[in-house]
């Protein structure tokens, strides 16, 4: 008799995030193998590129991965201007900064609430939304909508912020440390996550550079690889940070790797505000969007978003619109690398470690 | 229920209508009781419930349906009720169409046994105890038919774990149960109320000598109902719903009002053995006071004596709430570590501790 | 270090059992609507006697969602709302303002038809 159990996960499923599909096979309930299959949610993101201006793409980018809206369309935004030879006025890339930050933090309050929900403890999800809520309200102030937010533009950003945004932007920073430390009382220490976590899903540093895992997943995995550090783009190269690191490389580690990434973020904001408060400028964007004229060339532009690297890779012919754009997001290789962390697992761990690698299918299949 | 039957008998009689027909007709009485406050306790829970959720995570809870959303449970039901029951293809009918009966009608035969009020005891056995342990063993054979006669993988799964899960959590239960027989020499539930009833009111509850037995048998409780942070069983994160993954409408609604009707006899069943049922908190009825003159003083002493065992239950639940808002989910190996090296030693440890405490300080064991 | 455990856990049970004397934060959405900021992005608005018929919306529209058509003396506005994907880039790039986000979020409809807006500069009952 045939004792082993192929079960698919997905691709509806409550916490596959999406709709990805895992051909699991179970002897009872331990992994024999795992086999992720992606691609139920293709929107042909590259492909629409190709039909379009460069204007045009542009509110699309939004949609590349909708919780980090404003990395893809930094990554997009940066490497139009490449290809232009512009220079981005400073306080516009203060303000991009700033709001890629801010970003940063409402998409890992997402994956914490959802972590938290795949591990079983409904309150936290709550808790994060309600603080991720503030930051859309944030957002929605200034760009006019809280997802899809069409601000930056080729060579800066559409309108300059005003005083009393920045003044509720302190005011949440001030606040969002006491939520942190709530979430901290009721989840590092609690030997149930404790124990669901540590020594769970090891990626080996060798591994994840084999599979070119990036992101708060390889710093989890005691590689200090942070692009914002050690290639800094836009205006980080100005701000103090330190990077989060840790030796653990199981769960746990990503778990705390993102929570202080928080706490990075929540600094550099300060810092943002800061010099936004102090400085004006002129101009925020000194190109017309709509006469564009794009130089032949290619130009690959890098962004630490909050699932790791992305690249957006643009060629161009001359033509109004590109000939071919690439993107390399960063949940594409965490998902890869899904197999090698849960082999020999329980099933229910399968959950814990994908949810732990913060994962969401948009980006992936883009 | 002598007191009750003589009234019945008497009522009859006053209009000429035989006794051999009150004999026959009143064991319905407390059937039709039971009956009916199972829905309506159900009811209450499920309400209760997502209010207490929402109120642990800064939400309103159901607010749309009647006022404070009183009505919101009852259209839920209405909803149940009307739904089509989907043939399932390859399960097997016979024991998909019985099991949720299984699991329902131990739960039912369990809300007999608790003594509502010194007179309101519908099942008055010398050993309650024993009954009580056989009958809450029987609804998890109801569960494994649901999981077996799915023809779904994730209704295996589930099945199989809260099998396994009950195997483990019962030995522990039988030992706090043990203690608590050795600390009121009696297996009938009515005595053991009464061994609770002292000069020094609360502090007589059997809680204070076996605070470690009350720990024990509280979290052995969360696991017999598959609760969180022991829903393995139907770990929505993980198996959809578990075993009760292609059940709908009716026989649905009968596994979620089994679920919630357990939840709501164990933790009148625990009240009972470890805060002294139906006595009062005041160590003094409160009837007393008022109505001491009065010829119904009984009669309104049997109602205070519920209304006291209600307030108990309701905390004891509202505890079980409090736990599911906070705790993350355990994983497989520690569900089972926990019981076997955990809680069964130490409730071995607490009955031997009990023995002599009851040894030593009150003098002899019987 | 059992106590640390145990310790964890009844601090993470009084942690969220704190939440329960906080400020409710459930929005009652039909009755009670969120204050929209300034420039808040809903369905596009077309200003007839602004509108100079130059296409640009056409041209930046990343989905093909508006067209505008020239006759001999008026100007067709035609909007796919079921396209629209409420980027803005109409409004943000045409010259003389003539296509504004409204404030308007609440376009569920009961049919597809609904969801294509016509004008023309000619009616008068443009708002």
């Amino acid at each position: 008799m045939n004792k082993i159990i192929k079960l698919n996960v997905g691709p509806q499923h409550p916490s596959t995030h999406g709709v990805l599909r895992l051909i699991t096979e179970l002897d009872g309930e331990k992994i024999l193998s795992v086999e992720p299959v992606v691609g139920y949610l293709h929107r042909g993101m590259e492909k629409l590129a190709e039909n379009r201006s460069y204007l045009q793409y542009l509110p699309m980018v939004d949609r590349v991965d909708y919780l980090g809206s404003f990395f893809t369309s930094y990554a997009y935004c940066n490497a139009v201007e490449k290809l232009l030879f512009v220079e981005v006025p400073k306080r516009a890339e203060y303000i991009r900064m700033l709001c890629m930050e801010l970003n940063r933090i409402a998409s890992h309050l997402l994956w914490l609430g959802t972590f938290m929900l795949d591990l079983g403890a409904s309150s936290p999800l709550f808790y994060c939304f309600r603080d991720r809520e503030v930051i859309l309200s944030l957002f929605e102030e200034l760009t006019g909508q809280r997802m899809m937010y069409n601000y930056f533009v080729f060579g800066g950003v559409r309108h300059d912020v005003s005083d009393d945004w920045l003044c509720k932007v302190s005011s949440f920073i001030a606040n969002l440390p006491k939520s942190i430390s709530d979430y901290e009382k009721i989840i590092t220490e609690n030997p149930i996550f404790l124990d669901r976590t540590l020594n769970k899903g090891i990626l080996k540093p060798q591994t994840a550079l084999q599979f070119s895992v990036t992101g708060p997943n390889l710093r989890a995995s005691g590689v200090e690889v942070d692009y914002r550090k050690v290639m800094p783009y836009s205006v980080y190269g100005d701000v103090d940070f330190v990077i989060s690191e840790s030796n653990r490389c199981d769960s746990y580690a990503r778990y705390l790797v993102r929570i202080q990434e928080m706490k990075t973020s929540l600094d550099i904001v300060k810092q943002a505000v800061l010099y936004l408060k102090n400085n004006s400028d002129n101009y925020l964007t000194k190109i017309n969007s709509l006469n564009l004229k794009i130089p032949e060339g290619e130009y690959t532009s890098y962004v630490e978003s909050s699932r790791g690297l992305l690249n957006c890779y643009i060629k161009s012919d001359g033509s109004p619109k590109p000939y071919r754009v690439k993107w390399r997001t960063g949940s594409y290789y965490s998902v890869q690398v899904l197999p090698e962390l849960v082999k020999g697992l329980n099933y229910n761990d399968l959950i814990a470690v994908f949810g732990s690698l913060d994962v969401i299918m948009p980006e992936v299949d883009r | 229920m002598n007191y009750l039957y003589f009234l019945y008998i008497q009522f009859l009689l006053n209009h000429n209508i035989p006794k051999i027909f009150g004999d026959i007709t009143f064991p319905f009485i407390p059937f039709c009781i039971v009956a009916a406050m199972i829905i309506f306790v159900v009811l209450v829970l499920v309400l209760l419930e997502r209010k207490v959720l929402a109120l642990f995570t800064q939400r309103k809870g159901p607010n749309r349906v009647g006022p404070w959303g009183m009505f919101q449970t009852i259209a839920d039901a209405i909803k149940l009720l009307c739904k089509q029951n989907i043939d399932i293809l390859g399960s097997d009918k016979f024991l998909f169409n019985i099991a949720p009966i299984v699991v329902f009608v131990p739960v039912m035969m369990l809300w007999g046994i608790i003594p509502y009020s010194s007179e309101f005891v519908f099942m008055n056995f010398s050993v309650s105890v024993l009954l009580y342990i056989s009958i809450a063993a029987l609804p998890v054979i109801g569960i494994i038919l649901s999981g077996y006669a799915s023809n779904s993988k994730y209704s295996l799964i589930g099945a199989m774990r809260s099998g396994a899960q009950i195997i483990s959590y019962e030995l522990p239960i039988m030992f706090v149960l043990l203690s608590i027989v050795a600390l009121s020499s009696s297996m009938n539930l009515k005595d053991i109320v009464y061994s609770q009833l002292g000069e020094g009111a609360i502090l007589c509850w059997h809680v204070f000598p076996c605070i470690v037995g009350f720990i024990i048998i509280f979290i052995c409780m969360l696991a017999e109902l598959n609760r969180c942070p022991f829903d393995l069983p139907e770990a929505e994160s993980e198996l959809v719903a578990g075993y009760n993954t292609e059940y709908s409408g009716m026989r649905f609604a009968l596994f979620f009002l089994a679920e919630y009707a357990l939840m709501f006899i164990m933790a009148a069943f625990l009240a009972t053995l470890f805060w002294g049922g139906y006595l009062p908190i005041t160590g003094k009825y409160i009837s007393e006071i008022f109505f001491s003159d009065n010829q119904f003083l009984p009669v309104f002493i049997y109602f205070e004596q519920f209304f006291w065992l209600m307030i108990k239950t309701f905390i004891l639940v509202f505890l079980f709430m409090l736990v599911r808002a906070t705790l993350p989910r355990l994983g497989t190996q520690s569900l089972m570590k926990l019981s076997w090296y955990l809680l069964l030693p130490l409730s071995m440890i607490n009955f031997i501790v009990i023995i002599i405490f009851k040894y030593f300080i009150e003098g002899g064991v019987l | 270090m059992f106590l640390n455990k145990l310790k964890a856990i009844i601090e993470g049970h009084f942690t969220v059992f704190k939440h329960s004397f906080k400020k409710r934060i459930t929005q009652e959405y039909p009755e009670v609507k969120q204050d929209l900021p300034e420039n808040f992005r809903g369905v596009p608005d077309w200003y007839a006697e602004k509108c100079i018929a130059c296409k640009i919306c056409e041209k930046v529209c990343p989905a093909n969602a508006v067209r505008i058509e020239k006759g001999v003396d008026n100007v067709k506005f035609g909007l796919n709302l079921s396209k629209c994907i409420i980027c803005g880039n109409c409004a943000y790039n045409c010259p003389k303002n003539a296509i504004i986000m409204s404030k308007n979020y609440e376009t569920a409809v009961a049919s597809k038809s609904l969801l294509i807006i016509e004008k023309n500069s000619k009616d008068n009952n443009y708002e």
